[in-house]
């Protein structure tokens, strides 16, 4: 029997966030992000740290004995970068090498039918 | 199991870049991605057909979207290489609708014969293609995100040498880090 979990990959420009539910969506099986693998926080996002993330989730679901895997990547969107960060493919592969099925793999970043201002304000962001 | 992944429009004028000569670059992406490809030479539209391997049919979605871009398929097949990603910026975002604009500000990202581009291109270690309102870069993560900071400085103004000088410090930044790392 097989099961299927699908993983939600949120990969922004400061961190790579995953979490693994059920096909409804409502249940979590697992979650991990950057953050959690790594100590200096610049580091949250890069594919390393999604990796070892990545590794983290496929123990859990092990033992959760989940075999498939239907991936949404997200990027932050809206008003901001629609471009995933650099740990979104890092944490794909990472999952495949660990032996899941991945099924399909969508695009799930949410895009604005024209909505608000980005902020930073008119003459931008000055540093 | 062949059921299409991905449906997308491409320009009409790139429909023979897909394709190529009697159809060789299609079968070439088709080889390398694992997947059938759906051409509708009517509308535009090119179906992904994945087979087996579902990255893989995601990455060819991302390429036939590149060759959309105006890039060609040697370039866009790079993708299929580990960390590669696309980006494409659209240039309206930075001008008033109906303004002139945009074939001003695709001339400052070309330069004079391509020679803005081309520095960019060197400097960043990442593909730049400027074709209809839209500016595309194919790199890893962080050629991607440096050659993105770039155009972004151009399409706000910024002079061509503030850029060049930011691209450089980057670099040699890279090159002290690398040796730094090489010892450590």
């Amino acid at each position: 029997m097989n099961k299927t979990g699908i993983a939600h990959i949120f990969a922004s420009q400061n961190n790579t966030l995953i979490l693994v539910t059920d096909v409804t969506g409502a249940e979590t099986f697992a979650k991990a992000s950057g953050g959690m693998v790594v100590k200096n926080d610049r580091e949250e996002s890069s594919p390393y740290a999604a990796m070892k993330a990545a590794d983290l989730i496929s123990e859990k679901l092990r033992e959760k004995e989940i075999t498939d895997l239907i991936i949404k990547v997200r990027a932050p969107g809206g008003n901001k970068s629609k471009i995933p960060g650099p740990g979104a493919q890092a944490a794909i592969r990472a999952l495949s090498r660990a032996g899941f099925k991945i099924l399909r793999i969508e695009e799930a970043t949410p895009v604005p039918h024209d909505g608000t201002k980005k902020k930073g304000g008119k003459r931008g962001r000055r540093v | 199991m062949n059921e299409p992944v991905a449906m997308i429009r491409i320009p009409m004028d790139r429909i023979p870049v897909v394709l190529g000569k009697n159809g060789s670059s299609k079968k070439y992406i088709e080889e390398m991605g694992n997947v059938g490809l759906v051409v509708d030479s009517t509308t535009g539209d090119v179906s992904v057909m994945q087979k087996e391997n579902a990255i893989l049919a995601a990455i060819t979605g991302d390429v036939i979207r590149a060759i959309g871009r105006g890039f060609s398929p040697e370039r866009a097949t790079t993708l299929y290489g580990e960390d590669m990603q696309l980006a494409v910026i659209s240039l309206r975002e930075f001008a008033k609708p109906g303004s002139h604009r945009i074939g001003e500000m695709k001339g400052r990202i070309i330069g004079k014969s391509g020679k803005t581009r081309k520095v960019i291109e060197d400097l960043a270690g990442a593909y730049i293609s400027v074709y209809g309102d839209t500016v595309s870069i194919i790199g890893n993560h962080v050629s991607l995100f440096t050659a993105t900071e770039a155009i972004r400085m151009l399409l706000n103004g910024r002079k061509h040498r503030t850029v060049y000088e930011y691209l450089e410090k980057l670099k040699r930044e890279e090159k002290y880090r690398n040796i730094a790392d090489s010892f450590s």
